[in-house]
């Protein structure tokens, strides 16, 4: 009786102390939604880097397709199988997660790097004083435009300053007999930068801050009808590809590196999508590619140098273990993100990596931001979840005309107050 | 043994033998299809994100606020036309085709299987092929009728035709099921009735209006069930080949609760939707019953 | 009239019954050959219609993506054999194919054991409320899942079995145990009833009556609600899409949109994909098409 008893005990101390040693094996998880090759492949490196550093610790990635990625996330926040480091694009999405106690703030490892920083992309990832996440990159929305296509138009891009110049500009190019504009509709977001911008140039940088506090009854202030009109006008010139209504982005980034349009609002990460998903596989070389911001209303409050774009970071959600601070502090050491400024995957948030980018045109955009006038985070991800996708549907309805401009504008300042 | 010792212990193993065989079916029934129901109801009227328990309170304000949408009234009404046009078109198609396929002719077997086979296929999977075949790019739709000298045709990227090609692919899908309902029932009709009437002078017209038809009736009926069920619970479909656009106009009750309830975490706006849901199809098993099966 | 004439005229009436009796025999015969060479035409331009998609997508799947624009519903110029290969070479196809059969086999599985036991108890026991509970399951028959879909999310998170095969499963068994019960307890009831008087005699249980008796005398019902619950939870899409969230657990019909959603620009590539996918139903339908069909007309007619 007595040696069943021992033999059990050892037996039972034999086995936990081999879940012990199992136990002591951390996986930290991270999911995203990036697609471009060269980044992912950096960040496994980093991930393998890291591994050999700390033999205890997997770090493993999940990609989910971009629509997946929004569509998911709230319900992987929830269950027990929670990722720890998740993919942001900060803003009212980001907070509303915080406010639903899902994220929680930088442990110590983590909190070292913030000092590293760019403060406005810092800043981003700040609520109420504390640190929920680190930023990766920034980037701006301006229009790309084919060169060769403007040159067949006899257009000039560095003549569109305002808003007449470029439906002028438009008109110019479709009468040449080529598709001025892709733009990847079928998505929604990508038509709420015409919105968002127009919004910004009638309303000036601070439209949405200050709609959020109900100066000129909120999101019906005229900045927001008035943006819904312009873009009205942009659309009476049938200026999009056919069927823009359903194409998806990515297949419009590949349609502007087949040559088939002469220009896209779209994000600096254009610059990899296009040559990715043209047909070709290579997409318009460098040199056939520009940029010009967008256009400014005359008469209204907004800058040339007040840009749209995004502060894209990683989020730590409230399970993740502390290994997900180290690793995110190893992350953002500077060979990793120099060499994604070299590579030309993103402009780094990281301070002084901007120096090592190559790419002209992208140099371009890292010059612009740093001399921007303000940055404001893209609408539907500024907004939070719900009033982010009403803006998406509302810039779409407009621009094909489903719904007027005032509507529009109601429809936005609706779904806010239903938030409230 | 005695016979009443005989049936007393035939109860007292009827008892064991179904306290052992009923209850995990009827546990598994309950936890996972008349709870969740239930709760769908309760739910409905929180305003709740699913975190947690719900602690909002608000009544039917989820009712209205689904009677105030007019993305939720036109998936409603969409759900309708579907049915609408599923009767409309599939059962006559199937009809037909089984009258051409019901007797063992040449190469009979393999177009009933030809048919047959949509059916098989899963309902994603024929939403994302047909979202090929009416791609204005790449389809072989818009293709064919470039080839004929038209522009380019985006089915897919308007509200009136992309609901076109949704009924295209419900029909596609399902005509031969309800074919394969009927070829069973016509082979179940007695051939006497057929010659008798041939006897009485009765044309093909009125053999089939007066025979075929009335013999048909369960099979029809079934259909009809079928049918009407089936389109109220359309989501598989829809979302590879529409998602629910352009702009919400071609969403069906179960893509909206996806869209606006599960997606944007919305528990109680979208359990309001599975509770109207749920009624309209009791609506219609009561309706069903009383009057389609008054005879059964 | 001499009897000569009469036979004469007679003669040719019936001459001319017989000919034009034959005549019409021919023209009906003309008309037979004239329908049938309709009904064959019909026939073809539907059964065209109906495979033209499948034969597209078949075939698309070895053209590249220009090719699909210009040359939409012929051969390839060149097959490119390597977009089907590279799927079938990697981990991502045969895992979610994988992942379809573990589903679709635990739901049969369970389906049979929980129905046909149910089912059972229901045909032959007399219990207190077995015609309540047996209403009680039938009302299943008319709930949509997609009706109670949220809260079942919430039930299915509080068990902790989100992003789990269970998760998936055990709420497929719950919605098909209504058809599967009915099914089985009608076919139940008409194995002949002297079997279980003589078996009860003997000594037998109703437990070892079932196990030997009703069940390998019901293999064609079972079969039926086998193949039912099979290619329910096979082309199934709504539920796995609720419950899971790890692309490794993903059945075949999320892994088929998660592709799409990976190379929406590359509809060459989704189509291949598409067709290896819907491969083993078509397969499985070829294989088993006369038990499929005669097993659900039967169901539907008993039913």
């Amino acid at each position: 009786m007595l040696k069943a008893m021992i033999g059990t005990v050892s037996l039972a101390a034999m086995l936990l102390a081999t879940t012990a040693v199992v136990q002591a094996h951390t996986v930290i998880k991270i999911v995203h939604e990036e697609t471009n090759p060269t980044e992912v492949a950096l960040w496994k490196r980093i991930a393998a880097d890291y591994e050999k550093l700390h033999p205890d610790v997997t770090v493993t990635y999940q990609y989910l397709e971009n629509e997946a990625y929004k569509a998911k996330l709230p319900t992987m926040l929830q269950s027990s199988d929670r990722p720890d480091i998740i993919w942001s694009w900060g803003g009212g999405v980001m907070r509303a997660q915080i406010d639903a106690g899902y994220l929680r703030p930088l442990g110590a490892a983590a909190q070292a790097v913030v000092p590293n920083m760019i403060p406005a992309d810092a800043a981003a990832y700040k609520v109420d004083g504390k640190y929920y996440g680190l930023p990766i990159l920034h980037s701006e929305v301006c229009f790309f435009y084919n060169k060769e296509l403007f040159a067949k138009a006899g257009v000039d891009a560095n003549q569109i300053k305002t808003w007449s110049e470029f439906l002028a500009a438009v008109k110019k190019i479709k009468a040449a007999g080529i598709t001025p504009i892709t733009v990847g509709a079928g998505e929604k977001w990508p038509m709420h930068f015409y919105w968002a911008y127009l919004a910004m140039r009638e309303g000036g940088a601070r439209v949405i801050d200050e709609a959020r506090a109900g100066k000129d009854g909120g999101f019906v202030a005229p900045a927001f009808v008035e943006a819904g009109q312009r873009l009205q006008e942009l659309a009476a010139l049938h200026p999009f590809q056919p069927g823009y209504v359903g194409t998806l982005a990515l297949q419009a980034a590949g349609q502007f590196g087949d040559g088939r349009a002469a220009m896209q609002l779209m994000g600096n990460w254009l610059l990899n999508t296009q040559a990715g998903n043209a047909a070709n596989g290579k997409g318009l070389p460098d040199s056939n590619i520009g940029i010009f911001g967008f256009p400014v209303v005359a008469g209204a409050p907004g800058k040339a140098t007040d840009e749209l774009g995004g502060v894209n970071g990683w989020l730590v959600t409230k399970t993740a273990p502390a290994a997900a601070d180290d690793f995110l502090a190893f992350f953002f050491q500077p060979k990793y993100q120099q060499q994604a400024a070299v590579e030309g995957d993103y402009i780094p948030a990281l301070a002084g990596t901007s120096a090592f980018i190559k790419d002209p045109i992208i140099r371009q955009i890292a010059i612009s931001l740093e001399h921007a006038t303000a940055l404001q985070i893209f609408f539907d991800q500024a907004l939070g979840p719900s009033v982010g996708r009403v803006v998406n549907d509302v810039s779409v309805a407009v621009a094909a005309g489903q719904m007027g401009a005032k509507a529009g504008a109601e429809a936005v300042q609706q779904a806010w107050e239903d938030e409230q | 043994m005695g016979l009443v010792q005989q049936a007393a212990r035939r109860d007292h193993g009827a008892l064991v033998t179904a306290l052992v065989f009923v209850p995990p079916a009827i546990l598994l029934f309950t936890i996972f299809v008349i709870l969740p129901l239930g709760q769908a109801a309760w739910f409905s009227l929180f305003k709740w994100n699913g975190l947690g328990w719900p602690h909002d309170f608000i009544g039917l304000r989820n009712y209205l606020r689904l009677w105030q949408s007019g993305s939720f009234r036109t998936a409603f009404g969409n759900n309708l036309l579907i049915i609408l046009f599923s009767i409309v078109v599939q059962l006559p198609l199937g009809l037909g085709m089984a009258l051409l396929l019901a007797r063992r002719a040449w190469g009979a077997v393999a177009f009933r299987l030809i048919f047959f086979l949509p059916y098989v296929l899963a309902d994603v999977a024929a939403g994302l092929i047909f979202r090929f075949v009416f791609d204005g790019n790449y389809g072989p739709v818009s293709s064919l009728i470039q080839a004929m000298g038209g522009s380019p045709l985006f089915m897919l990227a308007s509200p009136s035709l992309a609901f076109t090609a949704i009924i295209i692919v419900v029909v596609w899908k399902y005509f031969g099921f309800h074919m394969m309902l009927y070829i069973a029932g016509l082979q179940g009709i007695d051939r006497q009735l057929y010659e008798a009437a041939e006897i009485d002078g009765a044309n093909a017209l009125q053999r089939f209006r007066s025979i075929t038809l009335p013999q048909l009736a369960p099979m029809l009926k079934l259909s009809v069930f079928f049918s009407v069920i089936g389109a109220l619970q359309l989501f598989d479909m829809v979302i590879p080949l529409t998602g629910g656009g352009p702009f919400e106009k071609t969403n069906t009750m179960v893509t909206f609760m996806y869209s606006f309830g599960i997606t944007r975490m919305r528990v109680g706006y979208g359990s309001a939707v599975g509770v109207v849901l749920f009624l309209v199809c009791v609506i219609f098993a009561l309706f069903y019953r009383r009057i389609l099966m008054r005879d059964e | 009239m001499s009897d000569l004439s009469l036979n004469g005229r007679g003669a040719s009436v019936v001459k001319w019954a017989k000919r034009s009796e034959a005549g019409a025999q021919r023209s009906r015969g003309t008309q037979a050959r004239a329908f049938a060479v309709w009904r064959l035409a019909i026939l073809i331009i539907v059964a065209g219609i109906v495979l033209l998609p499948l034969a597209a997508t078949f075939l698309g799947g070895f053209k590249d993506l220009g090719e699909l624009r210009t040359n939409p519903l012929g051969l390839p110029h060149v097959w490119l054999w390597r977009n089907y290969w590279n799927i079938l070479a990697s981990l991502r196809y045969w895992r979610v194919l994988g992942n379809s059969l573990l589903f679709a086999s635990l739901t049969v599985v369970l389906t049979l054991a929980l129905g046909a036991t149910a089912a059972f108890a229901f045909a032959h026991l007399k219990f207190f409320g077995r015609r309540f509970l047996f209403n009680y399951l039938i009302l299943g028959l008319m709930f949509p899942a997609a009706a109670a879909i949220l809260p079942l999310f919430i039930r299915v998170r509080q068990l902790g079995l989100v992003d789990t095969p269970w998760g998936v499963i055990l709420p497929q068994v719950a919605f098909g145990l209504a058809m599967g019960v009915l099914l089985m307890r009608n076919a139940f009831r008409q194995l002949p009833g002297e079997l279980l008087d003589a078996a009860m005699v003997d000594g037998c249980g109703y437990m070892r009556y079932f196990v030997h008796v009703t069940l390998p005398l019901s293999r064609p019902i079972l079969s039926t609600v086998g193949i039912i619950a099979f290619v329910g939870s096979w082309n199934n899409y709504l539920v796995p899409l609720i419950m899971l969230n790890s692309t490794s657990l993903y059945p075949w019909p999320l892994g088929l949109m998660d592709y799409q959603g990976e190379y929406s620009t590359a509809w060459q590539l989704v189509l291949a994909f598409i067709t290896l996918t819907i491969l083993p139903a078509i397969l499985m339908f070829v294989l088993a098409q006369r038990y499929i069909v005669e097993g659900l007309t039967a169901g539907a007619v008993k039913g």
